[in-house]
């Protein structure tokens, strides 16, 4: 059939009846979540690297010092071992939540009996405040705690400087597991059955079926989750803080990038130095976004 | 355009259904000899199953029984207290003040759900559905500050809060600051927009030919078409702030207006081996954050995993 349908156009003359109404209307619509966009999350980029170019204390700036907080940064020993802190961490954090959310989706995607409980205990520690979870676990490796007491162990584990930045590791691991799991959980629901039906009758045994088939199928879904948890694992802080009261102690093991952003603002009121700062990690955590924008986007939107 | 990696949003809810989903084949029925081993296997597997699922809870009981437990008996190790006593609570409660953290973060997290699920249901309405120039480019911003770090906002928004531009208000340590750079959520404005496109046109058409404005269009007719979507985003946002610690730890200084997290780490701070008393802290701080889990689980998980582009 033939029927002519005039083309949408939104600036051409041919308007619909009450376009200009409409347009009025979605404007109006759309006013208060851009303004609160364009103040709190776009003009803060701009005014982030404007402040990175001042010598800015707490009254304002003082001397514009051109791009000398970022070299500063670069020679500063505090900022790099927040850096080395920060990438150690993500380098074992990381696999840890990768192959923990797997593990963990594997096992509630089986045909087993109480799917509803264990799906919810494994998730259970994603619930939780990173504040709660926080004091359960330095009272649970507290030097009498529990964790101590099962394996006979005599160590202040989130006060020594080897031991710190392992347990708030262990302690991360463990409670975004549960998210990971969720991801992981979508793309196994994904793959289609035949794929398993045709590996039982080749008489593949489940082992051999997950390392041959299922874990090679969930290629996609490992890019996803890598880059998702590098980028929440850059910006590691509030267990770090609360464990060593801001200080990044014992003797700066715990001290991360994002710690010395708030430290620098906050206690020293350099704000300078801390908008660059946050202006570099910025940067990284930008570069891994638009890595899984461009690799993920298109397919998972589709 | 490139939009932000949501996972499928229909696995999800299947799988927060509880439905089984068959996945793996059957083994080849009622072959002899079978039988025998595979009870055996599949013995071993739900014992190593509850093993893991018991650690994942240990922690939790254990914070759970310590609070309950009179301050001299949270140095040995019985798993259920000797003399079981609430005082660890009322002791937090009273003495400590948690009522009043409670009471600040209940009151920042329902006027920030609120105000972020409107804004997002009618922002994510117009997008999805009202026709109007620049449209495509907006949108495209909305998505862009999904980019944008917090910790790359914190030297700028403390700036911002200490002397608004313009006014020269100082917002920092009011819930006014705390609640203006939180009362928009990219995220949910996405989903709320997503959803809306979902919705057949035909509802809305009628509405407009029996005479309804836009706005009434909204909200008496899509509104309630979003119910689930709605609910997704509602539980997102409040989990959200409930368990907020980077923003109400560097905005809510004053010990008037600390919420539930930062009275936490205050409480910490101040009284730290006071461990019944912490662990009762603890537990109602997880409190409502697990009810809501518990019984809507089904939106929860839908929401959080979604919100998973937010990294």
């Amino acid at each position: 059939m033939a029927i002519a349908v005039p083309k949408r156009r939104l600036f051409g003359r041919t308007k619909r009846p009450g376009a200009a109404r409409e347009a009025l209307v979605g404007y109006a619509f759309v006013f208060v979540p851009m303004a609160v966009f364009l103040l709190f999350f776009i003009y803060p980029i701009g005014y982030a690297v404007y402040i990175s170019r001042f010598d800015w204390g707490i009254l304002g700036p003082l001397e514009s010092l051109g791009w000398k907080n970022y070299s500063h940064l670069w020679h500063d020993t505090l900022f790099r071992r927040a850096i080395k802190n920060t990438v150690e961490y993500t380098v074992w954090v990381v696999p840890a939540q990768m192959a923990l959310g797997l593990l963990l989706a594997v096992v509630v995607n089986q045909r087993i009996r109480f799917r509803t409980f264990f799906r919810g205990a494994f998730y259970f520690p994603s619930l939780a405040s990173s504040a709660a979870i926080t004091a359960i676990a330095l009272y649970l490796l507290n030097i009498n705690g529990l964790f101590n007491k099962i394996f006979g162990l005599h160590q202040a584990w989130f006060y020594e400087t080897k031991t710190a930045l392992p347990a708030i590791t262990a302690l991360n691991a463990w409670t975004t597991s549960g998210t990971m799991m969720l991801f992981y959980l979508a793309a196994l629901q994904a793959i289609p059955t035949d794929v398993y039906e045709a590996a039982a009758i080749d008489g593949a045994g489940p082992w051999r079926t997950f390392w041959k088939i299922t874990f090679p199928l969930l290629k996609p879904a490992h890019f996803f989750v890598a880059v998702v948890s590098i980028i929440g694992a850059m910006k590691v802080f509030d267990q770090n803080y609360i464990v060593s009261r801001g200080t990044g102690g014992p003797a700066y093991a715990t001290y991360s990038v994002v710690l010395y952003i708030y430290n620098t603002a906050i206690k020293d009121s350099a704000l300078g130095l801390a908008a660059a700062a946050g202006v570099v990690l910025f940067l990284i955590i930008f570069l891994f976004t638009i890595v899984q924008w461009a690799l993920f986007g298109r397919q998972e939107a589709a | 355009m490139a939009e932000p990696a949501a996972p499928p949003l229909a696995a999800i809810d299947e799988l927060a259904a509880g439905e089984e989903v068959a996945i793996g084949a059957a083994g080849p029925a009622g072959i002899p000899g079978r039988a025998r081993s595979e009870r055996i296997q599949r013995v071993i597997a739900y014992t190593a199953m509850f093993a893991l699922a018991l650690v994942f809870f240990i922690p939790f009981l254990w914070s759970v029984s310590t609070s309950l437990k009179p301050l001299p008996e949270t140095a040995n190790f019985s798993l259920l207290p000797h003399t079981w006593t609430v005082a660890a609570y009322r002791e937090a409660w009273t003495k400590y003040d948690f009522a009043r953290y409670i009471m600040n973060s209940a009151i920042v997290s329902v006027a920030i759900t609120f105000t972020s699920v409107f804004l997002a249901a009618i922002g994510g309405y117009a997008f999805a559905r009202l026709r109007f120039p620049g449209r495509n480019v907006l949108f495209f911003v909305v998505l862009g500050t999904l980019m944008i770090p917090d910790q790359l906002r914190l030297v700028p928004i403390y700036r911002m809060l200490t002397i608004f531009p313009v006014t020269h208000w100082n917002l920092v340590d009011t819930y006014q600051g705390y609640w203006a750079i939180k009362m928009v959520s990219a995220t949910a404005l996405f989903l709320m927009r997503q959803y809306f496109l979902t919705i057949p046109r035909d509802l809305e058409e009628a509405a407009v030919l029996d005479g309804a404005g836009y706005f009434k269009t909204f909200w008496r007719v899509m509104l309630p078409l979003a119910g689930p979507a709605l609910a997704a985003i509602a539980i997102l946002e409040f989990q959200g702030t409930w368990n907020d610690f980077f923003w109400a730890n560097l905005l809510l200084q004053s010990p008037t207006h600390w919420t539930m997290q930062v009275g936490l780490a205050q409480f910490f701070w101040s009284y730290g081996t006071l461990w019944n008393n912490l662990m009762a802290a603890s537990v109602i701080a997880l409190l409502p954050v697990v009810v809501i889990y518990l019984f809507f689980q089904r939106y929860f998980v839908a929401g959080v995993a979604s919100a998973g582009v937010k990294g």
